[in-house]
């Protein structure tokens, strides 16, 4: 009985060497840098999820270009520096092929210049600020298929003007992404109402734990209107504390929370503490009407998931893999060159309907879900009503 | 010029102020008996917030809920600081203080990834109680119930921590045990429980303050982090040991803030950071810190 062994190591060394060499020759690697810890990761987590969850559908039906996909997902601590470290590790060590991540505008500006210097394309899910796409920064490497701060501030001007008030104030975080979303959103309503009063204006740092100090500030100069772009997970401890000093109320329900201060997490954060009549906006609803294609992917969310409310930033995961995925396909290669060039201009039909990658800054038409909070029905916390989603084409420049 | 901003800037400010002062009170304490420097202050404070939320689920949020809830929070960090104390960190008396920084800055890592695991990485809803989300006229402001509440704990707290260290044989114990242990061990006393129940009620501290402040800021994953940095300027400039430093750092903190805020909201960050650094070129051992030889 001495052969069997033998045979048997020979067939077992086959099979493991054909398993590592389809691992190794023929997944295409994308690596994933994404906050997956502190309290950025109620965010990261998800949209990883998202990724996930498209990698699972494309593999199941065969993969790309007749090979598998294989994320490849890394913490970057919501920090810029550790951002590019683990991008450069990822690129160097892991041999991704592409990359496809990171949340806040600090990881992604800092990212964009690891995506250049290697010639890495890499498309960012979560980066908001316009600096990214600029044209004085933007390089073939780097696609956004978030919104920006041009659409947001200017979809909230748009929205401002609509509830006839003169005395406007303004409340961000004071980095890149509040900067530029208030910076958008002032010179847009200036545009449609010339005769506004800008009355007010707080800049709390980001992850301020204390908001109280600059809502009675800002109540002091009396606005009837407040556009406010607490983000970052920061807008429930900003709701619960203004609403305790009566601020909400004494704006009559007229304040616009951009920065996805409606998406489903801040309403079950908050509950009952939710201040109703506000509008928010966020990139994904549960209850949105959004056609049998939504339909069947809120239906695969939960599944994947196992959450019976889906999380509104998987689709920001699950449409930035679709557009690679479709991109190599259109390209025929993995080579970040040619599918750098793919991408421009392609178009993909995400859940949320058609999404195109605009070819001239390389920014994604993203139209975002913006609607009023109610009091919820047959769910235990507020809900978003009169859901549309703001066509941003004509938004932007 | 208008002064109706100030009552309720001075009342925003007093609230930072006390419950900073809850939070802070328990590093110095543990500092200042102890000589550790408890980098997982922090981690006890988010520890705190997220025992609330779980046991509210359990007490209901009607107003003695809440009370039952946020004692259980308290008691719950108080405990794991004793055990922490009796198992762990004792092994460090009298080692490098480096040892230390390095010992509490893992559980900080520890602690946090235990909240991920259990809590999730989402944000947790806790809302204040009904009998204190209510609003009180104070003059012309209208000022939230809750608010006063903290401001009014805060100043039990110090009283409380003013009496037992100052007037009691147990707080005479304790000041012993920071001014010479091994002389108070040679005198037949229990220097080991004395350091087990300083760093318990320093945890404790932390854990309560955690929880009240969690019907206020978003209870996640990261709070250990924001709050850590915030509570080391407020010692540094008040004097870290020091009962009355603290509640100083804590008020000029909380008021300096609050009125940049209204004046200069650019420079509110400044503001308070300058002051640490004005203090430690002045004053290092802080405000009313005592000078070490």
């Amino acid at each position: 009985m001495k052969p069997l062994p033998f045979i048997m190591s020979v067939v077992i060394g086959a099979a493991l060497a054909g398993v590592a060499f389809s691992a190794n020759a023929q997944t295409i690697k994308v690596g994933v840098p994404m906050i997956l810890s502190g309290a950025g990761a109620q965010f990261g987590t998800p949209i990883l999820d998202g990724a996930k969850m498209y990698v699972e559908e494309i593999n199941a039906a065969g993969g790309v270009l007749g090979r598998k996909i294989e994320l490849v997902s890394r913490d970057t601590k919501s920090r810029p520096d550790e951002a590019v470290r683990v991008a450069r590790e990822l690129i160097l060590r892991d041999k991704v092929d592409f990359l496809v991540g990171t949340f806040t505008s600090a990881e992604g500006t800092a990212i964009s210049q690891v995506a250049k210097e290697n010639e890495m394309l890499t498309i960012v899910p979560g980066p908001k600020t316009d600096r990214l796409t600029a044209p004085d920064q933007l390089h073939p490497y780097i696609f956004r298929s978030s919104a920006n701060t041009t659409t947001e501030g200017r979809a909230g001007a748009e929205l401002a003007m609509t509830m006839k008030v003169k005395r406007v104030a303004t409340i961000a975080p004071d980095f890149a992404y509040g900067r530029d979303a208030v910076g958008a959103f002032v010179a847009h309503l200036k545009k449609l109402m010339p005769d506004v009063q800008i009355v007010d204006q707080q800049w709390p740092k980001l992850n301020e734990a204390d908001y109280s100090a600059f809502v009675t500030a800002q109540m002091a100069s009396k606005p009837e209107l407040v556009f406010s772009v607490i983000c970052c997970g920061n807008f429930d401890a900003f709701a619960k504390q203004a609403k305790a000093l009566g601020y909400f109320t004494a704006l009559k329900g007229n304040f616009i929370g951009v920065a996805e201060a409606g998406s489903v997490e801040m309403l079950k954060a908050l509950g009952d503490d939710y201040p109703l009549g506000v509008w928010g906006n966020t990139y994904d609803a549960y209850n949105f009407v959004g056609g049998p294609a939504h339909k069947a992917y809120l239906e695969k969310v939960k599944k994947f998931t196992k959450e019976p409310i889906p999380s509104s930033w998987v689709i920001q995961g699950y449409i930035s893999m679709q557009f690679l995925t479709e991109a190599i396909k259109k390209a025929g290669s993995t080579d970040s060159k040619k599918v750098s060039q793919a991408l421009k201009g392609l178009t993909i039909s995400s859940p949320q309907g058609p999404i195109t990658m605009r070819a001239r800054d390389q920014q994604a038409d993203r139209a975002m879900l913006w609607g009023q909070v109610v009091k919820g029905q047959g769910v235990p916390f507020p809900m978003l009503t009169n859901i549309r989603s703001v066509a941003v084409d004509r938004l932007m420049d | 010029m208008d002064l109706a901003f100030v009552p309720a800037q001075l009342l925003s400010g007093l609230t930072t102020a006390m419950t900073l002062f809850v939070t802070a009170s328990g590093l110095s304490l543990i500092f200042g008996v102890m000589g550790i420097l408890n980098f997982a202050h922090g981690s006890l404070f988010m520890l705190g917030a997220f025992c609330l939320v779980s046991l509210l689920q359990y007490f209901g949020l009607s107003g003695p809920g809440f009370f039952a809830a946020l004692a259980g929070a308290s008691l719950l960090v108080g405990l794991l600081g004793a055990v922490l104390e009796r198992f762990l960190i004792s092994r460090l008396y009298g080692k490098e203080e480096l040892f230390q920084l390095l010992f509490t800055y893992s559980l900080v890592l520890i602690i946090a990834d235990l909240v991920r695991m259990y809590w999730g990485v989402n944000q947790q809803k806790v809302s204040r109680p009904a009998m204190l989300s209510g609003n009180t006229a104070i003059g012309t402001v209208s000022f939230p119930d809750y608010n006063l509440f903290l401001i009014v704990t805060g100043f039990v707290i110090v009283g409380a921590l003013w009496w037992v260290l100052g007037f009691t044989r147990l707080g005479k114990l304790v000041r012993a045990a920071a001014q010479d242990r091994e002389m108070l061990g040679m005198l037949g006393k229990n220097v080991r429980l004395i350091q087990t129940g300083v760093f318990a009620t320093g945890s404790l501290l932390a854990g309560l303050s955690g929880a009240l402040m969690a019907p206020l800021v978003s209870v996640v994953p990261g709070m250990d982090a924001d709050i850590i940095i915030v509570l080391f300027i407020i010692v540094v400039i008040g004097g870290l040991g020091s009962l009355w430093g603290t509640l100083l750092g804590s008020i000029v903190y909380g008021l300096s803030y609050s009125f940049t805020v209204y004046f200069f909201p650019q420079l509110a960050l400044f503001v308070v950071a300058a002051l640490m650094v004005v203090t430690l070129s002045i004053r290092p051992q802080g405000l009313l810190g005592k000078r070490v030889e």
